[in-house]
């Protein structure tokens, strides 16, 4: 019985395993012991396994099958759970009996989900769920050994561990990465060559291709000695100011960063001061933990610079509804629900905002915590602030302006006769012609005028000394444009008196329940402050904090999934229980640990990666892959990976010649096709820039969010509704119209054809691509016309990918 | 039909050729792959080719005319002697104690809006319909007006959202991406979710209303334009000749093609078939556009006055343009429905007019379709985000305000009765007493009609399991065939 139900798990996972043929091998698997056949299933079904499996282990096997199957029901929400039952704890399953430890026959458990009658079968058919026979076989397994709980991974501090040797390997991250490798018998690819690293490393950390030249001279370094080449470019590039622009954009997603209130409106808004914040932040190496701190609370940081208040612009990324009609604490508070859902997602990697409404369903997260979550985001108010151009000495310009206005309230003291005289000879016939501001001006009796009545007055009245009068005005009104041209931003600021927080039944803000205050869910590290009433201050402490076992690693994930297109926890976003399991654990805590060791330095982080072989190998696909790992999960070679919205345009941008390095400032207006902007409520003017601006790179263009620009739209840049922390890499039709037709880049394509006119096909070739072409590939370019030419560099799936 | 975690994240995936609407790119690549093994299996799939439903279906195509505003049903199908008999009484507490509506801290108020029209009943199933929709009320044997409609959000933008997501929350697919993402499309040279807009500006929520939420953007709704390109960035620019673009894209090809063999990256296929696709497209919609193939009689028929002007009317006739082509979910944004009573916005004056463009294209629709033998395969959804009170508001001239508690909309085709009244509301037309249908159950509804099962279509995202229904929704068996 029991071979024959073994038969039965492996021809059932055969079916629902792509790429995997186990039929031909069935009978040898049929010789292996029970425990070995389930680690190996679990190997195959999850590639995600670490190496010293013999046994089951809880949550890396069973943990996912019950929090898939059970939790929604017997899990962490009460209000929801059924027969009173709950399994996500080891108290739940055993003292209702439901699990026996060591004895599968004796446990409810196993045998509800072994019948066969509706009526008792679990989970019940009409929730469509449904265990394979595998997964029963595990669960069983499971009971037998005694049934063990242990805390979900991610909850658990990261553990400290050495990389394990491995010949020939130095760097770290290649020693876990080979040592996985090695255990399902792959070796990992041969280095790329040095065209494909220089352009990958470029467009990886600074979101530029590499230049002619800049590819030639590698070349020539990497010949000399090609780690020497390499650490040097390396260095070269995280000293880039562009690589501020690549990585803040890609900080700018999870923040939910447009320019534009959403909504049905739509109207513009002003808050690029933050983008800025975020670009100088990176680039000047701002360590993460205060990175964070600023951000979420930088306004309540002792004696706060303007650039510590511009950074909470991070949550005044939310959008804000000016429809008519509205009940605006409504809208207030969906922004705050946006704030808690992704404060949990960006920091924590856990669905937070699942709780919203109830207990969450599956990561023990109450719904009362996500209240005291909300306390922290509920007391503040939204005002904008000016920001000044940091070189204007603000202070000295005011008392400036101050002088000036006593000095031409000193002019109008000593020429007051002289204009009382000109006042009283106005006739009405003369009165009436005078614009309408001057004639409210002098309605007012001439010892209560203001200065700026004054002025109004002096406009149509010139004294005896009128130089002197332009002098000084003059100086007043230039003194005036200085303070007044800043621009403004969206900003934080915490209220004197904190609003009431309550739990609001089912997330409906007209049904309050009970007073919650500050705090943070139960299941992490300790909340301290030495505050009364908690603040954002201590929220934002305590997410970086060395003790949180989330934070770091979210974050050391999702600098990883740049590089590789996926993350070493695949659900970059739920690191919870029903979140996928890191295909690397030792490497990923290792890493995070990396980062809090290294004083959180993100740049340090990206030296370690890209100095790795593993990220250094070609990414060629690989036959003997395809069977055993075509998924590439365990990184026997690098990833083809089409470049994100912006830099498909960055790209095109240099490689024509046209590029503008010009680094932050306003957003810009590149042109757009015609009519794009008449899709939402209110029609945006669009008003293509001119010069330079046209050629900015993509970070730079404004983006509304109910109309997003199209070009960038289509390549899957986010739309800034809520957070995003991994991008979509569509294939479209659509982007081959863009490319090939959208009157940009056929002007970017007429620059290129000049270049080809000027300088050859090849080295227009090389700018696109970064790679010599071979012969064959010129034999199919030479014949068409520069311009088609041109537009077919531009059009190459490689110019768009980073190989 | 649980799918795996998104695909298109998802570098590595495996793809199959579509079995259709590929042309000199899968002939190459047949050969030239065929000696490397990459190829073997290789056949690369579009991702909008057409998919399997959970179910054998009873409709293929949705056709949803949206009238954005939220359109008062009370000037249209409800008619309710009591609200004439009381009008400007305020309505009983009974009805409105704990309700929330817009503008509450102004113009909104209780008291009672006679209707501004005259009903008559019609056809076989003697539904009221008023005097403004003359066509309409010829059609109405065809049609399930369903009075019931309820939803949850009464502010525009946000009630949109809910209407085409399920959801007043941003980021959620629109109802037309979940079914292209379930079924496909049958169009491999248009895109499988088409948008076309009319009336005098967009409509409220822009892209997000046809946006592909978390799915990927090839499930986005495409919108198809009144004024220049059709579809963006359609036309070959205007300094370039048919053969410099055919080269263009031949050539394109092949180094894709010698890319692919090099690297073995599938995605390299997708591109080239995307191409291709892209090259059909710049043939096949403004073959769409061009309407002078159709006969005076079908213009007549749509009451299109000019051919080139953009209208609801020549909206109507495309979308059955579209339905004959495959294309899977057509959605027609109407604007200007929100009649609160504003100098612009009159219950006498403009939604008159509003009634008149859109009653003969609409039953037009129906009656062309029906004579193509199309209505059987396509489902058509009449409504907007909301409908409106019987309370009147206090603006400048009469309008009434924002309601979800009970709105009519009406279906038709593929599947759906034809010929019923379907639900009941109070005699003010306030609240439903019988058979309510709430949003929800629309979508259950209109998947159930294109074979799949409202909870079974779902995709993972951020740890759970999404569906255009979330936890809610159960298909209307009274609505069915």
């Amino acid at each position: 019985m029991l071979f024959s139900g073994l038969f039965r798990v492996v021809s059932l996972s055969v079916v629902s395993l792509s790429g995997l043929d186990l039929r031909a091998t069935g009978c040898n698997v049929l010789k292996l012991g029970l425990s070995v056949l389930i680690v190996l299933l679990a190997t195959i079904a999850g590639m995600a396994v670490d190496a010293r499996a013999g046994e089951l282990r809880f949550s890396r096997d069973v943990l996912p099958i019950l929090a898939e199957n059970c939790f929604a029901c017997h899990g962490f929400d009460e209000a929801a759970r059924e027969a009173d039952l709950r399994l996500d704890t080891k108290q739940g399953a055993f003292e209702s009996g439901v699990v026996v430890a060591g004895n599968p026959k004796a446990s409810p458990l196993i045998e509800r989900i072994n019948s066969n009658d509706p009526s008792d079968q679990m989970p019940p058919p009409e929730s469509g769920k449904q265990l394979t026979e595998a997964q029963r076989e595990i669960l069983q397994q499971w009971v037998l050994q005694g049934a063990e709980y242990e805390r979900h991974w991610s909850f658990q501090s990261p553990q400290r561990s050495e990389p394990p040797s491995v010949p020939k390997a130095r760097h770290p991250i290649d020693r876990f990465v080979l040592s996985r490798l090695s255990q399902s018998g792959l070796t990992p690819s041969p280095s790329a060559d040095p065209s494909t690293l220089i352009r990958r490393v470029c467009l990886d950390l600074i979101g530029l291709p590499p230049t002619l030249a800049e590819i030639e001279k590698f070349n020539d370094d990497f010949a000399r000695n090609p780690e020497i080449a390499w650490q040097t470019l390396v260095d070269r590039l995280l000293s880039s100011p562009h690589y501020g622009e690549r990585w803040g954009r890609w900080w700018l997603d999870q923040a939910r960063y447009a320019d534009s209130n959403g909504y049905s409106i739509d109207s513009p808004r002003s808050i690029w001061r933050y983008r800025e914040w975020v670009v100088d932040a990176l680039n000047q190496g701002m360590p993460f933990d205060q990175f964070t701190i600023e951000q979420l609370a930088g306004d309540l940081l002792p004696d706060a610079t303007v650039g510590q208040q511009v950074a909470t612009g991070f949550h005044r990324n939310t959008q804000i509804n000016q429809e008519g009609g509205i009940d605006r604490e409504q809208y207030r508070i969906d922004s705050v629900f946006d704030r808690v859902a992704t404060t949990g997602t960006v920091w924590m990697g856990l669905t937070i905002g699942c709780a919203q409404c109830h207990d969450h369903k599956f990561d023990p997260i109450k719904q009362e915590e996500f209240y005291q979550l909300f306390a922290f985001f509920n007391d503040q108010d939204e005002p904008s602030i000016k920001v000044y151009d940091p070189d204007l000495n603000v202070s000295e310009i005011t008392a400036q302006r101050k002088q000036a206005e006593q000095d031409l309230g000193a002019y109008f003291v000593s020429h007051a006769e002289e204009q009382i005289d000109w006042e009283t000879r106005l006739d009405e016939e003369a009165k009436k012609k005078l614009p309408s501001k001057v004639a409210k001006a002098l309605a007012v009796e001439a010892t209560k005028r203001n200065l700026v009545q004054k002025l109004e007055i002096a406009s149509v009245w010139r004294g005896n000394d009128h130089q002197e009068f332009e002098r000084l005005k003059k100086r007043y009104d230039e003194l005036n444009r200085l303070l007044s041209n800043a621009p403004t931003t969206l900003v934080l600021r915490e209220r004197e008196t904190p609003r009431k927080t309550t739990v609001l039944i089912k997330g409906d803000f007209t049904r309050p329940a009970q007073e919650v205050t500050p705090g943070t869910p139960a299941i992490l590290h300790p909340f301290k402050s030495a505050q009364e009433r908690p603040n954002r201050l201590d929220l934002a402490r305590w997410l970086v904090s060395p003790e949180n076992p989330l934070t770091a690693r979210v974050i050391v994930n999702r600098v990883w999934q740049q590089y590789f297109g996926r993350g070493l926890v695949d659900t970059e976003n739920d690191f919870g229980l029903l979140g996928a399991r890191p295909t690397h654990r030792e490497l990923l805590d290792w890493l995070a640990i990396q980062l809090i060791d290294g004083s959180w330095d993100l740049k340090s982080i990206h030296r370690l990666i890209v100095t790795s072989h593993t990220y250094r190998q070609s990414s060629a696909f690989r036959d003997d892959l395809s069977k055993v790992d075509a998924e590439n999960r365990l990184l026997a070679r690098q990833q083809r990976l089409r470049l994100d919205a912006e830099i498909v345009r960055d790209v095109a941008l240099v490689a024509c010649g046209q590029f503008s390095s010009q680094l932050g400032g306003p957003p810009v207006y590149p042109p757009i096709p015609s009519a794009v902007m008449s899709q939402g409520q209110v029609r945006r003017s669009w008003k293509a820039s001119t010069g330079a601006d046209r050629y900015r790179r993509g970070l730079y263009t404004f983006v509304y969010r109910a109309t997003p620009p199209p070009s960038l739209n289509v390549f899957d840049a986010p739309d800034g509704y809520s957070s995003c922390t991994r991008r979509n890499r569509s294939n479209t039709p659509l982007q081959s119209l863009a490319l090939m037709n959208d009157a940009a880049f056929f002007e970017f394509a007429q620059s290129l054809q000049r270049i080809i006119e000027k300088d050859g096909l090849e080295d227009a070739f090389r700018s696109c691509t970064g790679r010599q072409p071979d012969e064959s590939e010129l034999q199919l370019l030479r014949p068409l016309d520069s311009l088609t030419a041109a537009r077919v560099l531009l059009n190459l799936d490689e110019t768009i990918t980073r190989e | 039909m649980t799918r795996p975690l998104n695909p298109f994240q998802d570098q590595t995936r495996r793809h199959f050729f579509s079995q259709c609407g590929v042309g000199v790119g899968s002939a190459a690549l047949a050969t030239m792959l065929g000696e490397k093994r990459v190829a073997a299996k290789n056949q690369v799939e579009s991702p909008l080719a057409p998919k399997p439903s959970h179910f054998p279906a009873k409709a293929k195509n949705v056709i949803f005319l949206f009238m954005a505003g939220g359109p008062s049903q009370l000037e249209m199908f409800e008619n309710k002697p009591d609200l004439t008999k009381l009008n400007g009484q305020p309505i009983p507490d009974s009805f409105v104690d704990g309700k929330r509506f817009a503008f509450m801290d102004s113009s909104h108020r209780r008291n009672l809006l006679a209707s501004r029209r005259t009903f008559k009943r019609y056809g076989k199933s003697g539904a009221w319909v008023c005097d403004l929709l003359p066509k309409t009320a010829e059609i109405v044997d065809e049609i399930s007006i369903v009075k019931t409609c309820q939803a949850e959000l009464f502010n525009h933008a946000p009630a949109k959202l809910f209407m085409n997501t399920g959801s007043g929350q941003f980021g959620r697919p629109s109802m037309g991406s979940w079914v292209t993402y379930g079924i496909g499309s049958e169009c491999q040279d248009l895109p499988g979710f088409m948008v076309l807009q009319s009336g005098p500006r967009g409509p409220r929520g822009g892209a997000v209303l046809w946006g592909s939420g978390m799915l990927p953007s090839t499930y986005q709704g495409v919108p198809l334009r009144n004024q220049g390109d059709p579809i963006l960035n359609l036309s070959t620019p205007s300094s370039v000749t048919a053969d410099q673009q055919r080269q263009l894209v031949e050539t394109v090809g092949k180094l894709n093609l010698k890319r692919l063999v090099a690297t073995g990256d599938d995605e390299i296929a997708t591109r080239i078939n995307a191409y291709e696709m892209a090259y059909q497209m710049q043939t096949s919609a403004p073959e769409l556009m061009d309407i002078r193939d159709e006969s005076q009689e079908t213009l007549d028929l749509y009451g299109i006055q000019d051919p080139q002007q953009a209208s609801f009317a020549r909206n109507c006739l495309l979308a059955r343009r579209l339905v004959e082509r495959g294309v899977r979910f057509i959605q027609l944004y109407d604007t200007n429905w929100d009649h609160h009573g504003g100098s612009t916005e009159t219950l006498e004056k403009h939604f008159p007019s509003k009634c008149r463009d859109i009653d003969q294209p609409g039953a037009a629709l129906i009656r062309d379709l029906k004579r193509r033998g199309l209505l059987d395969e396509t489902i058509v959804i009449w409504g907007g985000e909301f409908g409106r009170t019987p309370m009147g508001e206090v603006r400048q001239f009469t309008g009434r305000n924002h309601h979800i508690d009970a709105f009519t909309m009406w279906m038709a085709g593929g599947g759906i009765k034809a010929g019923q009244v379907y639900g009941k509301t109070d005699e003010f037309g306030f609240g439903a007493i019988e058979n309510p249908v709430h949003v929800h159950d629309l979508h259950a509804t209109v998947l159930h009609l294109l074979g799949l099962d409202h909870e079974q279509l779902t995709y993972r995202f951020q740890g759970r399991d999404f569906r255009l229904t979330d936890v809610h929704g159960q298909v209307v068996d009274g609505l069915l065939a």
